[in-house]
């Protein structure tokens, strides 16, 4: 399948320079990188089913890596967007010693509490951040006749925690807490199953309160939210901050939690920082962002992204394969070829450089397809996602519900190392026959057979 | 519910109290009884076959106090009432215990509330005993195996010092207990609960010792956690009958609330 170097002579183009070849082979030195680059790119479609192969390979090994760099970004982006709007916030501020021991006495402020109006103000004015929703937050038994359960009490103020959260959103019956009247609690769907609570119905909620006593009181439900997380959708029991207070004996000022919105999340850790710094918090209050809130979501993500370098090395490895064995080909197949050059004079560096050029040229062009092949896959993926709701229903990862339908994201800087570690080995893979190439003696490659 | 753990096992020991103080005040202490009869004879002495006492409890913690007065019934180990007599605000609440159950009564609310698994740790009454004190029904001498660590002289009476380590199977909450305990009254001047770990948990400290409902018994009992040492819950009896007939009707949830 070797075409005889013969065919290259008579060509319109001679690949070599023909005599005299004092001036010529000072032309090709002098020329250098640009003519080894022409040569390199000729050499390439001498053989161009075999080329075209080994591109489409490189092609078909970028366009998947795209895919799944970009598939990764996406469920990393959806699983902080999850995490952080449910319940967290990008930023949250308490008490010092509020976490994680979650006592009721670490209120913002200490025991006389704070200025919520003009705190609420002093956080929204901060940089970056876009509204922020007070909480008071403690554990208590519910319960209805002859069944009781613990629960997570939160207090929350209706129209902020609207803005900062879509916890409220998760509302599936009944109506929310704006506007309800007093006493009325929104019951996770799993506790209201085990307490046999509809909505409408009286639940007597009992816990212990700031000064030793027994708080207790009656709540009706107004409605039952489903987060899809069941640890929430077990233990949850929310109602307007004051009725919390009002249970817990805490005074209206005293507080346990801001939890704030940013225009972007990746904002959060300075935007908490100058909060901080501001003057604006109570003394003794802390700002903590997302990240550091929810160490394990920010591990899983760092995790996910991590783990693409294992796939993008060994598909990689594999394009490098093909093209090892491309230009080995190629240069078996043009030993004598090579070995008229080399008598001609022209330097093994040279020699080097033209092969190298053409696994360079190789490596570009399947690059090239491959980046349109996969921008045309994650312009789908990016649209309308990945639906493996066949597959899975309802998995939290990390804390986190994750998404059925998969997204994907253009994560540029990603792509760019994917693109160039695909193109490291490509030429690297074509080294080594390169190598062989400047290395082959004049007179043994002229003796070798011409197929 | 704040701080599990501590406290609650002095209430369950107030409970027994009752009860055994009086049968063991009568017997003289033999010269040659073993250390499983010592410490059966001590632990019997806070169960009694029925009690009926008024006692007050003071919990004092970092950021509140209280005090309760609470009259309490109980027949044999499995069943207890509790009722809060003042403060006004609080009267009227009432605990109930019957085996391994345990019910909240709360007047202001008129509701009656069954104390779930998940809660039995939780602080009971806002003091440093947990609801699981309440329910717990072991016997020292079926869960523990008993040896005297030491014989001396505390407070110049002659004492000995019981080390108990739960029995493999027993189900307890405790790593070991240590227990000291006066050998001319069998009476007991302090007991030291420890975790699994090794770690010092509670003191128990008994004093006032009094004859009361015709059997000497040790008249208060201060409970302090380890972990806070300038915290403590003090329990108080001011009168105690053992006993009693108490109608049957007496540990129901009907008696509960009234």
């Amino acid at each position: 399948m070797l075409a005889p170097i013969e065919k290259n002579r008579v060509g319109p183009e001679p690949l070599l320079p023909s005599p005299p070849l004092g001036e010529r082979g000072a032309c090709i030195r002098n020329s250098g990188l640009g003519l080894a680059l022409r040569l390199g790119w000729r050499n390439l479609w001498r053989n161009p089913r075999r080329s075209l192969l080994t591109i489409g390979a490189v092609a078909v090994a970028f366009a998947v890596l795209i895919l799944l760099v970009g598939l990764v970004e996406g469920i990393a982006r959806q699983m902080v967007a999850n995490g952080t709007r449910l319940m967290l916030g990008h930023l949250q501020i308490h008490d010092a010693d509020y976490l994680p021991g979650r006592s009721l006495h670490d209120t913002l402020g200490g025991p006389e509490g704070t200025d919520l109006p003009a705190l609420l103000a002093a956080v929204e004015r901060a940089p970056g951040v876009r509204v922020a929703a007070p909480r008071v937050q403690g554990f208590g038994l519910l319960s209805t006749g002859p069944r009781s359960a613990g629960a997570q009490l939160v207090g929350l103020d209706p129209g902020r925690e609207a803005r900062v959260t879509t916890l409220l959103g998760a509302l599936v019956e009944g109506r929310g807490l704006a506007g309800a009247s007093p006493r009325s609690v929104l019951l996770g769907k799993t506790l209201a199953e085990e307490l046999a609570a509809r909505v409408g119905d009286e639940v007597a909620v009992v816990t212990q309160a700031a000064d030793g006593t027994i708080g207790n009181e009656l709540w009706r439900v107004a409605g039952l939210v489903q987060t899809g997380l069941g640890a929430l959708d077990r233990s949850l029991a929310l109602v307007a901050i004051g009725d919390l207070q009002a249970l817990m004996g805490l005074a209206p000022s005293r507080i346990h939690e801001i939890a704030a919105r940013l225009d972007d999340p990746e904002g959060a850790e300075a935007a908490a920082a100058t909060l901080e710094r501001s003057g604006a918090l109570p003394a003794h209050a802390r700002a903590r962002s997302w990240r550091r809130l929810a160490p394990e979501l920010v591990d899983y993500v760092a995790l996910l992204r991590g783990s693409n370098w294992m796939t993008i090395l060994i598909i990689g490895l594999f394009a490098a394969f093909g093209v090892l064995n491309t230009m080995l080909m190629a240069v078996f197949e043009r030993t004598r070829e090579l070995g008229v050059l080399a008598s001609l004079g022209v330097r093994p560096r040279q020699v080097l450089g033209i092969v190298v050029a053409e696994s360079a040229c190789l490596a570009a062009v399947g690059l090239a397809t491959g980046l349109g092949l996969g921008a045309l896959g994650m312009t789908y993926l990016v649209r309308h996602g990945w639906d493996v709701t066949r597959w899975t229903e309802g998995i939290t990862v990390a804390g986190v519900l994750f998404d059925p339908v998969m997204r994907a994201a253009w994560d540029w800087p990603g792509t760019a190392r994917v693109a160039a570690t695909l193109a490291g080995i490509t030429v690297l893979a074509g080294l080594l026959p390169a190598l062989r190439a400047a290395r082959m003696k004049p007179v043994e490659a002229l003796a070798a057979p011409v197929e | 519910m704040s701080r599990p753990g501590g406290r609650a096992a002095a209430l369950a020991l107030v409970l027994l109290l009752a009860g055994h103080l009086a049968r063991a005040g009568a017997a003289p202490p033999a010269p040659d009884t073993d250390a499983r009869a010592i410490v059966d004879r001590v632990d019997r002495l806070l169960r009694g076959e029925s009690s009926e006492g008024e006692l007050t409890m003071v919990v004092t913690t970092r950021r509140w106090n209280r005090t309760l007065t609470l009259k309490v019934w109980s027949q044999g180990t499995d069943k207890a009432l509790i009722k809060v007599l003042a403060p006004a605000k609080e009267a009227g609440t009432a605990t109930l215990k019957s085996g391994e159950d345990i019910w909240n009564y709360l007047p202001k609310i008129d509701r009656t509330i069954r104390v779930p698994t998940s809660m039995m740790m939780a602080a009971w009454m806002g003091s440093h005993f947990t609801n699981d004190d309440l329910v717990k029904d072991s016997r020292l001498v079926r869960d523990y195996e008993i040896a005297v660590a030491s014989e001396g002289v505390h407070q110049s009476a002659r004492v000995w010092e019981f080390l108990l380590t739960p029995r493999p199977e027993a189900a307890v909450v405790w790593g070991k207990i240590v227990l000291e305990v006066r050998r001319n009254d069998l009476m007991p001047t302090w007991a030291r609960y420890y975790g699994d770990d090794g770690a010092l948990k509670r003191t128990l400290t008994f004093g006032d010792y009094r004859v009361m409902g015709g059997r000497l018994v040790p008249a208060t009992m201060t409970v302090v956690p380890a972990d806070r040492p300038d915290e403590a819950t003090v329990i108080r009896y001011a009168s105690l009958r053992f006993d009693v007939i108490l109608p049957p009707e007496t540990f129901t949830l009907a008696a509960l609330r009234r």
